[in-house]
């Protein structure tokens, strides 16, 4: 089986079914994408498959070799082990000191990660309907809210530097 | 500052402890809870145990903190502070880190004390092979409040003693000198330095100063405690770097799952492979039916998983409960009913005239941290070592030893970050099953539940009911007021059965359920029942529910007097220090909230407060959806004094966070037993709260003058329940006395005549 995750390829000798949490987390040591509930509901195994927010306790291996899995690991820009930029999400959840326990927080930043990719210009409706799939026990949700919204103007304001 | 965590060390610790320097012994503050514990038996003796019972909560009531004695952190320097190779300081934390910010606020008191920069301070999670341990653990909003004084003292001896190390060794005066980086410099000439190393390296048998001599600094000559300082946790919880237990990783780790028991007081009557024999990546079964023990080791999480489903289990079933029996049970009524509050004669008077009465109830909640327990156990001869997100290392330590029959010496329990505890993660049993797998396997287990082990495995809020009834005086004051509350266990789920004795309430059940109002006739008497579900902490203990139906009742007396309920509370605050405080809070949340201006339309708000060392009042705005039956908390307004704030924003997260548990509580959260077995699956039977639902949370810390630290991480719980409540009431004209106000509540509410 062969997976390519935050564009590095593995060799896996796992079951076609296995899930692709537990496979990231066991088998590659990638435990930044954390188990909540493991049907679906809590968010906080998001990862992103060609880009787009998915429920890696959910999916199937053999659904997703081939695919580009990206893994919180993988979203901020980096050298080894040193941070050259994080991304404009991560870096609006340290602004706002957004996480307290942290459980959540990289489904939480995946999740807001895909959504900005694809709708940069959300009203603070857009952003609480893209999150509520995402729980936080901890109840950060006033500081979310705010970080999604900074990061919408952060990556906005890049695109316009850029253009 | 750098964050440095023990648990990404997998290796086991063969560092060369560090020469053993002699230290005067530490002073010890007077034991309040022991002093008490100790004076009450007499009195039991004399007076009888209503009387012993009474003294116990008044007691716990007037101290700082219910059983100070065994929460005493030590004040050696050595134990919490070392002066590193390179001369940056290392902080051990005994507390853990769950959330609250508590490695980046106890920082703030060292290096306040220290007088080093920020960056010059290194944070370690302690093991419990350390000798700081804490008897106590992580809860209770303790960490803060009983760090500071310790720590305080701790690092202000700490430098002392450096400095006149530094005096001797520049030959200078003591007071000619000054922390300058790593060191200490000769204030006019910096060139004249020593590093905080050299200084402690050639110390062997240090004195530390008498306590009026420690170079405490002034409250108000303050500058790192009382900032906003970042947290010291966050990069690694944005990146995916932070390790929790659920994450802990040896070479040949294995993974274990174990047999649940299908009802509530089922026992084990046999298991056997059954068709999990021979089932792909299955290493081995460990069977103990005497124990009532039946797991499974496996070389990946899912074959675990997988492997003890398809065991061969047969349980004795017990009686199958169901959900009225065990309502039936809390009843606040009868025998066994312990008065921890009165003053004046309530019945008296209550039995004179118009008395108006109300019952109010809430439901079994649980915590579900959304990280699940999980450990990593490796056990060996002569060394076990146990990687787990708990809340107290030092009782999984002991239970840990117990279970395995070895000397608690040899097993070291390493504390990692926990992805959330609530009170939940106290209990230690995934610990002790990853260590009796690690020791039958014979190479590292981790165990981590999955949602469903989790919320039927682990113990619960109680249900409560609570009785209030009380009388206005002519001039529509508060008269008096009985309240009879019904629960079950809390603290005492954890105790000793003598303890229980001697105190008679379990002051987790009854926390803020007496009346701290000016009541000239008020009586508070508790039933706690043991029910056929595990209970215990949860966040808030019983705070929560209390306030709920006290916070409530007060604005139903307000309404019969005519009077606005947050004057009215105004009117009714003892004449005492703690009366003013709240009073300045109270008002606080009034301009916060707008409070006396009309609502924005469709909306209406709600007050309600908690009167502790920690001072909460929250205005809540709520708009109520007639044809569905919805509620929506647009905005909560929080008005705090918790004493002297050591980190203004952490303590705002704090508030947060309560609002949005105590919204979810009062909106959603309910769990019930069914057929024996408590009615939980996954989160599809029990939804958490989310974004969608979240209200805004606006703050504001309130001054005092407050010198000493109280409690942050639950009083602002207490009255979110009451504030949405009696914005209900403002809203409808009608009240919803059970929790949680769910649409087909409030369309009950809505429905019926009358309120």
């Amino acid at each position: 089986m062969e997976l390519k995750v935050n564009g590095t390829s593995y060799t896996l000798d796992a079951p076609d079914d296995e899930r692709l949490l537990w496979a990231l987390r066991d088998r590659l040591g990638l435990t930044g994408t954390k188990f909540g509930c493991g049907v679906g509901i809590c968010g906080a195994c998001t990862v992103h498959i060609n880009g787009a927010a998915v429920r890696s306790c959910l999916m199937p291996l053999a659904a997703v070799a081939g695919s580009e899995i990206g893994t919180i690991e993988g979203l901020a820009e980096t050298d080894g082990d040193d941070v050259i930029e994080l991304h404009p999400v991560q870096q609006a959840f340290i602004d706002y000191q957004v996480p307290q326990c942290g459980w959540c927080m990289s489904g939480q930043i995946m999740q807001a990660a895909s959504f900005l990719a694809q709708n940069p210009q959300p009203s603070v409706e857009d952003t609480a309907r893209a999150m509520s799939g995402n729980y936080c026990r901890c109840g950060c949700y006033v500081r979310i809210r705010q970080a999604v919204q900074q990061a919408a103007a952060a990556l906005a304001g890049a695109e316009e530097a850029a253009t | 500052m750098t964050q440095e965590l023990n648990p990404s060390e997998l290796e086991r610790s063969d560092e060369a402890p560090s020469a053993k320097r002699r230290w005067r012994l530490s002073r010890r503050g007077f034991l309040i809870g022991l002093g008490a514990a100790g004076a009450s038996l007499a009195v039991g003796a004399y007076f009888g145990r209503p009387a012993l019972h009474l003294f116990m909560a008044e007691t716990l009531a007037a101290s700082e903190h219910a059983g100070s004695s065994f929460m005493q952190l030590p004040e050696d320097p050595p134990l919490w502070l070392e002066v590193l190779p390179d001369s940056r300081v290392r902080l051990s934390m005994v507390k853990v880190e769950m959330g609250q910010g508590v490695h980046t606020s106890i920082a703030q008191i060292a290096v306040e004390e220290l007088g080093i920069s920020w960056d010059d301070l290194v944070v370690v999670q302690a093991d419990t092979s350390s000798e700081l341990s804490d008897g106590f653990g992580t809860g209770g909003s303790f960490s803060v409040a009983t760090s500071y004084g310790p720590l305080r003292r701790a690092a202000a001896g700490m430098r002392s003693l450096l400095q006149k190390e530094a005096a001797a060794a520049l030959k200078q005066p003591e007071r000619a000198l000054r922390v300058e980086g790593r060191g200490f410099a000769l204030a006019e000439d910096q060139e004249q330095r020593v590093d905080f190393h050299r200084l402690a390296a050639g110390i062997t048998d240090w004195e530390l100063p008498e306590e009026e001599q420690l170079p405490l600094k002034a409250v108000d000559a303050f500058t790192v405690i009382g900032q906003s300082v970042a947290r010291v946790d966050i990069p690694d919880k944005v990146t995916g770097r932070a390790k929790y237990g659920y994450d802990m990783r040896l070479p040949n780790m294995l993974y274990g799952a174990v047999a649940r028991p299908p009802t509530l007081e089922a026992t084990l009557r046999s298991a056997s492979a059954g068709e999990a024999e021979g089932m792909p990546g299955v290493e081995q079964f460990v069977i103990d039916v005497e124990e009532g023990f039946a797991g499974v080791v496996a070389n990946s999480r899912s074959a675990a998983w997988a492997a003890v489903q398809a065991m061969q289990t047969e349980w004795d079933e017990g009686h199958l409960w169901q959900q009225e029996e065990i309502e039936a049970l809390i009843e606040p009524e009868g025998a066994g009913g312990v008065t921890i509050q009165r003053e004046g004669n309530a019945a008296g008077v209550l039995g004179r005239g118009s008395a108006i009465s109300a019952t109010y109830q809430s439901p079994f909640a649980v915590q579900t941290p959304l990280e699940a327990p999980a450990a990593l156990a490796d056990v060996q001869e002569g060394q076990v070592n146990v990687w787990v997100s708990t809340q107290s290392q030092e009782r999984a330590k002991g239970l840990i030893a117990e279970a395995l029959g070895v000397e608690a010496e040899t097993v070291r329990v390493v504390p990692t970050y926990l992805g959330g505890g609530f009170g939940s993660k106290l209990d230690t049993g995934v610990a002790i099953e990853a260590a009796l797998l690690s020791k039958a396997v014979g190479a590292p287990v981790h165990v981590g539940w999955d949602r469903v082990e989790a919320l039927r495995n682990g113990y619960l809020r109680p249900p409560t009911k609570n009785i209030l009834t009380g009388a206005l005086d002519d001039a529509g004051r508060m008269a008096a007021i009985e309240h009879r509350q019904g629960s079950s266990e809390v603290a005492f789920s954890f105790m000793p059965n003598f303890l229980a004795y001697v105190m008679g309430a379990d002051f987790g059940a009854t926390i803020g359920s007496r009346i701290e109002y000016d009541v000239p006739n008020r009586t508070v008497t508790a039933w706690r029942r043991k029910l056929p579900v595990w209970t215990g902490w949860w966040r808030g203990l019983g705070l929560f529910a209390n306030t709920f139906a006290v916070e409530s009742f007060v604005d139903e007396l307000a309404a019969a007097a005519g009077a606005d309920p947050l004057q009215f509370r105004l009117d009714h605050l003892p004449d005492s220090s703690s009366g003013r405080r709240m009073g300045a809070v109270l008002e606080a949340v009034a301009e916060l909230s707008g409070w006396g201006t009309p609502a924005p339309a469709g909306r209406a708000r709600g007050v309600a407060c908690f009167i502790s060392n920690t001072m909460v009042a929250q205005v809540a705005e709520i708009s109520v959806d007639e044809t569905s039956g919805e509620i929506t908390v647009h905005d909560v307004a929080c008005a705090v004094d918790c004493g002297l704030v050591v980190n203004p924003d952490g303590a705002k997260a704090q508030i947060e966070g309560n609002v949005m548990w105590g919204v979810g509580s009062t909106l959603i959260e309910q769990a019930f037993v069914k057929d024996g077995q408590l009615a939980l699956n996954n989160f599809e039977t029990y939804p958490l709260l989310t974004m969608r639902e979240a209200p805004n949370v606006r703050s504001v810390l309130v001054d005092t003058g407050g010198e000493t630290p109280f409690g942050m991480g639950e009083p602002p719980i207490g009255p979110v329940g009451a504030a949405v409540g009696n914005a209900f009431a403002a809203a409808t004209g009608r009240r919803i006395r059970t929790l949680p106000m769910t649409p087909e509540r409030v369309l009950e509410a809505l429905a019926a005549s009358g309120s």
